[in-house]
């Protein structure tokens, strides 16, 4: 994945990492300051992971161009914003 | 017409000159532009029927073939701004329905039928037969195999969609994935998804999409006849399909309908909204999924607190009264902060005001004993630290009280 590198890290890295900071403290053998430290990332990494799934503008757009070597924003009609309120 | 009136063409002199000693001679050039002019002019373009035989496609495109039935056989030509119309060559023997009319070769002085359209007895049969015959060729080489198909990836961020822009398909695929998953971003690549050359032109598109980074790929086309769907039983999108570097989603046609496209893809979807509903994960199975790792992350540190707690108890009893006071602390001050984390979604409670104070070299402080007056600590919040200091002497209070336990 080419994105990972340049921006922030996706979904799938947070949700490994928070799975992965589960299993360590379910481990049992932390130190105070590693567990609460451990803990802390993970809230971190919900809250970004959440923020993720809480866009909603769908980004779409077109390769123009004989090579596709262009990018152009596409706003199609009849794309509706469906936000589905989830977050009640 | 009268033989006196006849005008005096070159064809009919023959019919004028009744009188003259010697009949007019004829070239051969002559006789055959008169048989051909006539078989040409005379005849009107017709329908038949009849078994093929040796058909064979000439270098330079165009057809010859014999077509026969039981008392009777005809030689026929297809030139290539008609054959190339045809999905496949007939099969030996294959009962077909040929529109066209009659010349003369004059070259060789022989009678053919040109023919302008050509379609097997059985409706799309040639393009049944064509479908076929591509199907085993890409059977043989492995390419429509289950064990070659490639899982979606799970967190897609990138979508390619190689479609025609403005078509129902690509209204379908954007409504669904913003509905499941509007953090992602779309690229698409319009082309022409019927007509002759339709099927070059997807291959190109996928390989187009599958350069700029995507992490899957949707092909997609709505509903249509066998023919209008042709081009996605081109030859070229199968391999074009086939050497994506990512995995492709083929959502091309109604349920119904199968393409090579599809038998080869490493998933078929039934329809386009099918194809983006495959790829896009769903947010609410994701929210979910979130949810509970904040739950299980909130359980977890009380797991920890409740295990210090109880070690902490069995060797308190080894330990000074004023040691075992401050591990008390610790723990009671630890299970709290579990207990509350549990007992509320983490993010809500980071939200609320959860705060970590630290020193200088990122250590924790964690109790009066650590915040000597005056003292500088940051105090890590939800959305960065603030630069604190002690502004009066810590006043000490007796253990917690213990929710986790």
């Amino acid at each position: 994945m080419d994105a990972e590198s340049k921006g922030e890290p996706g979904l799938d890295a947070l949700i490994l990492r928070i799975e992965e900071i589960v299993r360590r403290l379910d481990s049992d053998s932390l130190g105070l300051d590693e567990a609460l430290a451990l803990f802390e990332e993970g809230v971190g990494h919900l809250a970004r992971a959440r923020e993720i799934l809480d866009r909603t503008e769908l980004r779409i757009e077109e390769l123009i161009g004989p090579e596709g070597e262009a990018v152009e924003e596409l706003r199609p009609p009849g794309a509706a914003d469906r936000g589905d309120g989830e977050d009640a | 017409m009268s033989e006196r009136d006849a005008p005096g063409g070159d064809n009919l002199d023959m019919f004028r000159d009744r009188e003259a000693p010697a009949p007019r001679v004829w070239t051969v050039t002559q006789v055959n532009r008169a048989v051909r002019l006539l078989l040409e002019q005379t005849l009107p373009q017709l329908w038949m029927t009849g078994e093929v035989a040796n058909f064979s496609r000439h270098r330079s495109g165009h057809c010859y073939f014999t077509l026969k039935d039981s008392a009777a056989q005809l030689r026929c030509v297809m030139f290539r701004r008609d054959a190339r119309a045809l999905p496949t060559d007939p099969e030996e023997g294959m009962t077909l329905r040929v529109f066209g009319g009659l010349t003369l070769y004059e070259a060789r002085g022989g009678y053919q039928f040109v023919v302008r359209r050509l379609e097997a007895e059985q409706a799309e049969g040639m393009w049944k037969l064509a479908f076929d015959r591509l199907r085993r060729k890409l059977d043989a080489e492995g390419l429509t195999d289950p064990a070659r198909k490639r899982p979606l990836p799970e967190f897609p961020r990138t979508v390619g969609v190689v479609t025609s822009l403005g078509s129902a398909a690509l209204r379908d695929i954007i409504a669904v994935t913003a509905r499941r998953a509007p953090w992602l971003r779309m690229l698409v690549r319009g082309t022409a998804v019927q007509g002759r050359g339709s099927g070059e032109e997807i291959a190109a598109a996928i390989a187009t999409v599958a350069r700029r980074g995507v992490d899957l790929v949707i092909v997609a086309r709505g509903g249509g006849s066998i023919e209008d769907l042709w081009g996605f039983n081109e030859e070229a999108v199968a391999r074009a399909v086939a050497e994506c570097a990512v995995p492709v989603v083929s959502g091309v046609g109604h349920e119904t309908d199968v393409t090579i496209c599809d038998l080869v893809a490493d998933l078929r979807a039934a329809t386009p909204s099918a194809a983006a509903e495959a790829a896009a994960p769903d947010r609410k199975a994701l929210v979910r999924r979130l949810e509970g790792l904040g739950l299980r992350l909130g359980r977890t540190l009380a797991g920890q607190a409740r295990a210090r707690r109880w070690r902490l108890d069995a060797g308190a009893s080894r330990l000074s009264e004023a040691v075992r006071r401050r591990v008390r602390r610790e723990a009671g001050r630890l299970a709290a902060a579990a207990a509350a984390m549990e007992a509320l979604s983490p993010l809500s409670t980071l939200a609320r005001g959860y705060a970590v104070p630290l020193d200088g070299e990122g250590r924790l402080l964690r109790t009066t004993e650590d915040f000597a007056l005056a003292r500088r600590f940051r105090l890590r919040v939800v959305d960065g630290s603030v630069p604190c200091n002690v502004a009066g002497e810590p006043v000490q209070q007796p253990g917690t009280a213990q929710i986790g336990r």
